[in-house]
């Protein structure tokens, strides 16, 4: 086990020094950059462009410009930002708590529905309940989640007035039941895809297990059917739903893109868009690591995780 | 167990599960059909979502609070340090609200004392006879927001800063035409221009003064942390920042002017225009400002109860920018007959709802340097095409028009997903087909159209909004003249390429004279030379749509100002 770890440990450091150089590379290479946005500034002058350019160290070869970065996250300075010159690491960390919170919430709501509705399908296999669901899960998985945000703004904010339009709590202040209200459009809108996604993987992961030989044998010997459901086929059905949990553990710091600019949540996903539409390098990269991070980590806790819930995986191979 | 069978493990439950569906059959041809039926209707209800809005009558569930205004912006400010990085607009808030210049600017155009005593003029004895040596005079009871007095030592600090190669100043304001400059007792500030610079007064109205007494010590001033909690003179205090959020503000109680009415100020950033409009009724935003409320939405806001919707004039003109370096260009027929054929009132009337001013000239019709004696060739395919056919552009098989084997197509270029621009594109597109000329849409982000690809001039032509440099004085030379090209190494804005000695020779002399009638006789002259060249043709004055809570007073639109925070120390909220 501790092999096993210290082996992936050492060949995640390698990824992520691929994806910065990968990352750092293609962002210099697709067209544009910073200093577009400052042409547009009013009075702003070509030479007061090149001028800055010069400043921010964009004159230099790219190869340049990547060690730089490199050394200087090496020794925890994440670089500044081109636009305003605050320290990236502080914008970055300043982000991901509406992030955890707005994701965190929605993750672990569609987690407990999803499998729920899940098994039900599964059990309740070619009923009312298991078409509904199926339905239902397609709508969600098929139409934009902007237009199920403007949709939902539309009535529970502007119509009926039940909830604010946006944001995290009011400009007033906002104590926790303010929070809570601010939190309830966004995450049933997050939610819902997730559900969706969720009570899928679930149904089948656990259909599948349902026609296992050993499920049969475990009835024919007269075991109650929770016990059998429970005790046996949901414990087999849950090493995929890991792996599913694992690549989902981005989105916690990834923050959700439109979701968190319909309702204007200052999130990873709003300072991602920002980032990208202006070109700010230093963001864009340390939003990039923190994210490969994740993904990195992610999966490493699913490996861990299905080889303590699935007796047949064996980690010493990895 | 590797990443690969992981990854490997969820694909295959992915696949289980597509398999399943189809298999279980029951995701039949008429839930697809309903599913996409729904699909269908969602621009429809997306409308409905501003449509049916307004017959709101009943006050917002969240009660507004006395003396807070909630000022919502779709764009976030992130640079707080006036003279440094970048300002997308949004900027100009908080520096208006943080920070104090020499003197501001008032919606009749005229210039207001604010640090400075009084605005210096010849007649006061403030500006010398040959309009180079400034003689500013300070008031003496201003101080800092950390209690500190402001003093002459902060104005020639802002200068320093502002000449200081190491620091990424974003504009130098015109500050280069200084020569010299000292700081002669603790209230007066001396300044020997090179040259005679008649745009100069609006130079210190764009330079925010900021505190020598923190930032001279800094180690760095682009990494200090003043950028991000700001010290100024301003009316409000730089309070709390959410990123992402929000930015409040608190009244400066000693403010020079007299303290605000407010209580508290905040600047709200909505990233979606739909949100903030929904915010905006719901009162969780009393002023919907910076680039206003969507044209498509005006006569919607007018209806809403408890507002005041407001066109505000605003210094951008829309143009085609021609690229004069172009083959197809350099004639200026061409750009003349291109001018001639596009509809520019079906433009305004049909993208923006008529909302905008038609305007011949890079100034807006309401600006006191607006030649009025303008003559709008019109709108007139006919002669658009006669006109092409006389400078010897011919109709080819193609059904092209083309000259010495040089084909009249070319492409134009904005930033991509600005629906108003595509639609105005679409329409230009097939203005020009009638007079044969082919127009090809190329937009980008705006991180590349907007760098190298205009700077250096390799666009065609570009559709754009601008201002002038130092507006509202109205010198264009950056953008016009021909040793500001930056393809050519020049020093300047003209990435159209323009060349023209008479011009040339006209924006030489319009900034050094500084009588204003004088003056008016050759910013005339340049706008009917520009009118007949069209390197770049003038479409409209932008006119923003803002809207205002009742419950708001004294907000005043300016149209000499970026933005409307010019005077929120006059702002009450009942």
């Amino acid at each position: 086990m501790l092999r096993f770890l210290l082996n992936r440990l050492l060949q995640s450091v390698v990824l992520l020094l691929g994806v910065s150089v990968i990352g750092f590379a293609l962002m210099h290479l697709a067209p544009g950059g910073p200093m577009a946005l400052y042409t547009l500034n009013p009075t702003v002058t070509a030479q007061d462009i090149e001028r800055v350019k010069v400043l921010f160290g964009l004159d230099q070869p790219v190869y340049v410009q990547y060690l730089k970065w490199a050394g200087g996250m090496f020794t925890g300075n994440w670089g500044y930002s081109f636009f305003g010159g605050q320290q990236v690491r502080e914008i970055v960390l300043d982000r991901l708590p509406a992030t955890l919170e707005l994701m965190g919430t929605s993750l672990l709501l569609a987690l407990v529905i999803g499998v729920a509705i899940g098994v039900v399908s599964a059990v309740r296999h070619n009923s009312i309940v298991d078409y509904v669901s199926a339905v239902a899960a397609m709508i969600a998985l098929s139409l934009p989640t902007f237009w199920f945000g403007l949709l939902a703004i539309y009535l529970f904010a502007q119509t009926l007035h039940w909830l604010p339009a946006g944001g995290t709590a009011s400009t007033s202040g906002g104590d926790l039941f303010d929070r809570l209200r601010h939190l309830v459009l966004p995450v049933a809108v997050l939610s819902f895809v997730l559900v969706a996604q969720w009570s899928r993987y679930t149904r089948s992961s656990l259909l599948d297990i349902l026609g296992q030989d050993y499920i049969r044998t475990a009835r024919a010997k007269g075991l109650r059917p929770s016990r059998v459901l429970l005790n046996h086929a949901l414990r087999a059905a849950l090493a995929p739903l890991t792996t599913l949990a694992g690549l989902q553990l981005p989105l916690l710091v990834g923050g959700a893109l439109v979701t968190e600019t319909v309702f204007s949540w200052p999130g990873m996903g709003l300072l991602f868009v920002n980032a990208l539409g202006m070109r700010d390098y230093p963001v864009l990269m340390a939003i990039l690591m923190v994210g490969a991070f994740v993904v990195v980590l992610g999966n490493l806790l699913a490996d861990v995780v299905v080889a303590l819930v699935d007796p047949r995986v064996k980690l010493e191979h990895g | 167990m590797s990443t690969d069978t992981t990854s490997g493990a969820g694909a295959a439950a992915g696949t289980r599960e597509a398999a399943e569906i189809a298999k279980s059959g029951q995701m039949s041809r008429r839930d697809v059909l309903l599913a996409g039926g729904i699909g269908l209707s969602l621009p429809i209800v997306g409308g409905l979502t501003t449509a049916a809005s307004f017959a709101l009558s009943a006050d917002p569930a969240r009660a507004a609070t006395a003396g807070q205004c909630v000022l919502g912006v779709t764009q976030e400010a992130v640079n707080f340090n006036p003279l440094l990085y970048v300002n997308t607009g949004v900027e100009s808030s908080v520096e208006y609200i943080v920070f104090d210049a020499l003197w501001k600017i008032d919606p009749s155009g005229a210039f207001v004392p604010n640090l400075a005593a009084e605005i210096p003029s010849q007649d006061n004895g403030g500006i010398s006879k040959d309009g180079l040596t400034w003689t500013i005079k300070l008031r003496k009871d201003v101080t800092w927001h950390d209690g500190a007095p402001f003093t002459a030592a902060d104005v020639v600090f802002t200068l320093d800063t502002l000449m200081n190669p190491k620091v990424t100043v974003r504009s130098r304001n015109g500050q280069e035409h200084v020569e010299h400059y000292e700081a002669t007792d603790d209230s007066t500030v001396t300044i020997k221009l090179k040259e005679s610079f008649a745009p100069y007064m609006v130079s210190w109205q764009k330079t925010s003064i900021i505190p020598k007494h923190i930032l001279s010590s800094v180690a760095d001033i682009n990494t200090a942390p003043f950028n991000t909690s700001p010290i100024g003179t301003g009316p409000f205090k730089f309070k709390n920042r959410v990123a992402g959020s929000y930015i409040e503000f608190e009244p400066n109680a000693t403010y020079h002017a007299g303290a605000p009415k407010l209580t508290s100020l905040i600047q709200k950033y909505v990233p979606d225009q739909q949100s903030l409009y929904a915010q905006f009724q719901t009162g969780e935003v009393d002023i919907y400002d910076l680039q206003g409320i969507p044209p498509l939405l005006y006569q919607k806001a007018k209806a809403l109860p408890g507002s005041t919707i407001l066109l505000s004039a605003s210094p951008f003109i829309e143009f085609i920018y021609f690229n004069c370096g172009k083959p197809q260009f350099t004639d200026k027929r061409v750009r003349k007959a291109i001018y001639m054929a596009v509809d520019k009132k079906g433009w305004i009337d049909a993208v923006y709802y008529g909302v905008p001013l038609p305007t011949l000239s890079y100034l807006p019709p309401s600006h006191w340097a607006y030649n009025k004696k303008l003559v709008d060739p019109g709108y007139d395919p006919a002669k658009a095409a006669a006109l092409l056919d006389e400078a010897g552009w011919k109709v080819a098989a193609d059904g092209v028009r083309a000259k010495d084997g040089v084909r009249l197509a070319f492409s134009m270029s904005t930033t991509a997903g600005n629906k108003s621009r595509e639609q105005a594109q679409q329409l230009v597109q097939q203005n020009l087909k009638k007079i044969n000329v082919e127009m090809t849409i190329n937009n980008m982000p705006a991180s590349v159209v907007w760098g190298d690809y205009t700077v250096k001039s390799q666009f065609d032509t570009l559709m754009v909004g601008w201002d002038a440099l130092l507006y509202p004085d109205p010198d264009y030379g950056d953008r016009i003249n021909s040793k500001a090209i930056p393809a050519k190494g020049g020093n300047g804005s003209n990435y159209v390429q323009y060349e023209n000695p008479e011009i040339d020779a006209l924006c030489a002399k319009g900034v050094t004279i500084v009588s204003q009638t004088e003056r008016k006789a050759i910013y005339d002259r340049i706008q009917e030379i520009l009118l007949d060249d069209l390197p770049f043709a003038p479409i409209f004055a932008y006119e923003l749509i803002i809207g205002v809570k009742d419950r708001v007073h004294g907000y005043q639109v300016n149209p000499y100002t970026p933005i409307n925070s010019w005077n929120t120390g006059e702002w009450s909220t009942t």
